[in-house]
């Protein structure tokens, strides 16, 4: 039964489900960066919420929730109210259109995100793929 | 609105024109209220070089309010290019200054007998000698000019040697390199005998409602500022989604038969920032600054940087893959007077003539238009602006010169305007930009492609279609003309990634209105039909709805290899979306009705 996003069991399964993804593994094996999401509190999310995404080479290196405090810096942070992620993960929500619409905002090297979007979007697939059930759902 | 300034060159004499109240409510101001002004004048027998021919420079009620991206004003009048609608919109600082020297527009009718430059100083206008500046580049005539008025700066904009030639790409340029590109309209200017139009004003921009206007500006421009395409633009410049055009196949390569090309990321907004980028450029109060400022190899100067097009045009498109060379060639073609998407594409066009063996060294002046050879280019784009050699055959642009080998199909253009660097087989809705821009094969009556990766506002009512979607994106495509009509009203920056109801605030506040979203998108509609209705006039009927050869066959690799544009669907669900006449190709009367343009139904549809 798939986990519950947000949870660090989620966390784990996208982890595993990168390092056996092929397609992940060949579009994304120049990526070099890690990831901070801040999520931030709407709908059935209520405190805001961090987790952290190591990805290196086609490879997910390591994955964690990030307490409040965590001075753990990341080379880009991704910023979206919980509905927003959501409605990514469930794919009712392109994330290049969550981008453009303000809906996600994005810090890091321009340079290095605008020449690896397959990149981005194979991430989010896969984190798609693993999603099932989200809290707020019954 | 403040007056617009006439200035009848034959004679020197000066007035002005009052605009009624209703026209700038419903035109808003810029390209639509220009349409509104100009529908008499333009007809099927006005030459566009005939010393009648009106041309028309004219600001939106936002132009110069430090509202986000509203630098911009626009020139509007009859292409040499097309035979149709001409506008080119263009930012920096020009526009801005005329509206503080109390004009928001300035009507130019009529030929000097000499060469001419126009002095417009706090309400003063003086048509002063310029024959010394005939034959200087565009930037020359800045420097030339300020050096012989007195007192503070004046922003300075003029053509170059391809405006006093009167080619089809003749561009007009300002300040750092801002330049109205497109539809000949530099040509339309030389033809009147003016080098340029100097501009020096003191005076305040009106805004209705300032209490209202100012917090929402500063809100709207923080936002913007930190907005991720903003970031993007500011970053890389508006190459920064060529790597992923490329990716899509989007971008065009070797005019628009390759989907591939070896070392083409050398051409991207990134790669240009991790070379030779030093600074960037803003227009007008602009917090996006996508201008370039680059110093090359061996170079002190530093100097413009290009834009997504240039690099395109005079790289991708003619198998060069040097970003240093391109921006050479962007700035000669910047100086000369030309329109870089234009030229690029006729010169693609030559290459690919010689690919196919249809020309030979023996007519091109020994020149080898194999892919790539750059030094070729070098070479050419001077021959062109002073139509010598083999360049004057090339000076006409694309479709004339096909025509010359009796292939106007074999041109990648619409209706005479060369297609813009947007390949729709990567992403399909630009089709129906370039088949229905009513200024040719444009990319900024609507730069769908936008849409297609992800600016698809649902508050406009866009949805989020697949980029190689058919029929079904037809009708958003329309919307998004609408919106993008509006932008050209007001006139401001396609960059400007503002929320569509802060666009709408900022209207409201700035002209004492009480519109919505839908009142909008339908002033946007309102501009867009009487354009087309302009064209009708001037003889466009569906036959003009067409996309070249080239991007209607499939392309061999790249990302979107295989893939054959449904365009005779799109286009017939489009017309249902817009209501107009299959038959015919003019907006049918119950739509013009309906958007308060009666009169034009009147002139479109006459009773029998």
């Amino acid at each position: 039964m798939p986990s519950i996003f947000p949870s660090e069991e989620w966390l784990l399964e996208l982890k595993d489900y990168i390092n056996q993804d092929e397609k992940y593994a060949h579009i994304a094996r120049n990526w070099e960066g890690d990831v901070m999401f801040h999520i931030e509190p709407t709908g059935a999310l209520i405190e805001p919420l961090c987790f952290y995404v190591d990805l290196w080479h086609g490879e997910c290196r390591g994955v964690k929730m990030v307490p409040t405090g965590d001075l753990t810096e990341a080379a880009f942070d991704l910023t979206a109210s919980y509905d927003n992620i959501v409605k990514v993960l469930k794919g009712q929500l392109d994330p290049m259109q969550a981008m453009l619409t303000r809906k996600l905002q994005v810090k890091g090297s321009m340079p290095y995100m605008m020449r690896n979007v397959p990149t981005v979007l194979e991430f989010v697939r896969c984190a798609q793929d693993i999603t099932g059930q989200v809290l707020g759902e019954n | 609105m403040q007056p617009i300034l006439t200035v009848d060159l034959t004679t020197g004499a000066t007035g002005t024109l009052e605009i009624p109240a209703e026209w700038a409510r419903d035109y808003l101001g810029g390209a639509s209220l220009a349409a509104r002004i100009l529908y008499d004048a333009l007809t099927p027998e006005l030459d566009p070089f005939a010393p009648q021919a009106p041309l028309l420079f004219l600001n939106g009620p936002l132009s110069g309010t430090s509202g986000p991206t509203t630098g911009r004003f626009v020139i509007c009048g009859k292409s040499p290019a097309t035979g149709l609608w001409a506008e080119s919109n263009i930012g920096g600082f020009w526009g801005v200054e005329l509206r503080k020297t109390g004009y928001d527009g300035l009507l130019l009718t009529g030929a000097a007998t000499d060469p001419v430059y126009l002095f417009i100083d706090a309400g003063q206008v003086q048509l002063r000698p310029a024959v010394h500046l005939w034959g200087q580049d565009t930037y020359e005539i800045q420097t030339a000019i300020n050096a012989e008025i007195e007192g503070a700066t004046a922003r300075v904009l003029g053509i170059g040697i391809a405006g006093e030639n009167r080619l089809p790409a003749a561009l007009l340029l300002s300040d750092h390199g801002r330049v109205a590109g497109r539809t000949g309209l530099g040509a339309v200017l030389g033809s009147k005998q003016v080098k340029a139009l100097a501009v020096r004003g003191a005076g305040a921009i009106p805004v209705a409602d300032t209490t209202r206007y100012n917090p929402l500006r500063s809100a709207a421009n923080r936002a913007l500022h930190q907005d991720n395409l903003t970031a993007s633009l500011r970053d890389l410049g508006s190459a920064g989604g060529a790597d992923y055009f490329d990716y899509l196949g989007e971008m065009p390569k070797k005019n628009f038969t390759a989907g591939t090309l070896a070392g083409v990321d050398n051409l991207s907004g990134a790669s240009i920032a991790e070379t030779i980028l030093t600074g960037v450029s803003a227009c007008h109060a602009c917090v996006v600054a996508c201008g370039r400022v680059v110093q090359l190899p061996g170079e002190k100067e530093k100097r413009k940087g290009p834009e997504y097009e240039t690099l395109m045009g005079l790289g991708a498109n003619l198998g060069i893959t040097d970003a240093v060379f391109v921006t050479r060639m962007g700035d000669l073609c910047d100086r000369l007077g030309m329109d870089t998407i234009s030229v690029g594409n006729t010169l693609g066009l030559a290459f690919d003539f010689y690919a196919r063996g249809r020309l030979t060294a023996a007519d091109t002046g020994g020149l080898a238009l194999e892919w790539g050879n750059a030094a070729a280019v070098e070479t050419l784009l001077p021959q062109i602006a002073r139509r010598q050699g083999f360049g004057a055959q090339l000076a006409e642009g694309a479709r004339a010169f096909a025509r010359r080998y009796g292939d106007e199909d074999a041109a990648v253009q619409v209706n005479g305007l060369e297609a813009a660097y947007h390949d729709p087989r990567g992403a399909s809705g630009i089709a129906l930009s370039y088949a229905t821009s009513p200024r040719g094969a444009c990319h900024n009556q609507s730069d769908y492609f936008i849409v297609e990766i992800g600016q698809a506002e649902e508050d406009l009512g866009l949805q989020f279609f697949g980029r190689q979607a058919g029929a079904e994106k037809s009708a958003n495509v329309a919307i998004h003309q609408d919106w993008r009509t509006v932008f050209n009203s007001l006139v401001i920056c396609v960059f400007g990634n503002v929320p569509p109801q802060t666009v709408v605030d900022l209207i409201n506040a700035a002209c004492g209105l009480e519109w919505d979203i839908p009142e909008m998108l339908r002033a946007g509609e309102r501009g867009w039909n009487l354009k087309r209705a302009i064209n009708n006039r001037l003889g466009l009927t569906r036959a003009n709805d067409r996309l070249p050869r080239a991007l209607l066959e499939p392309l061999p690799d790249g990302g979107s290899a295989g893939y054959v544009i449904p365009f005779d669907a799109m286009l017939r669900a489009y017309y249902e979306a817009r209501g107009w006449d299959w038959a015919t190709g003019k907006p049918g009367r119950d739509k013009l009705e309906a958007l308060g343009l009666g009169w034009v139904a009147e002139d479109l549809w006459p009773a029998t």
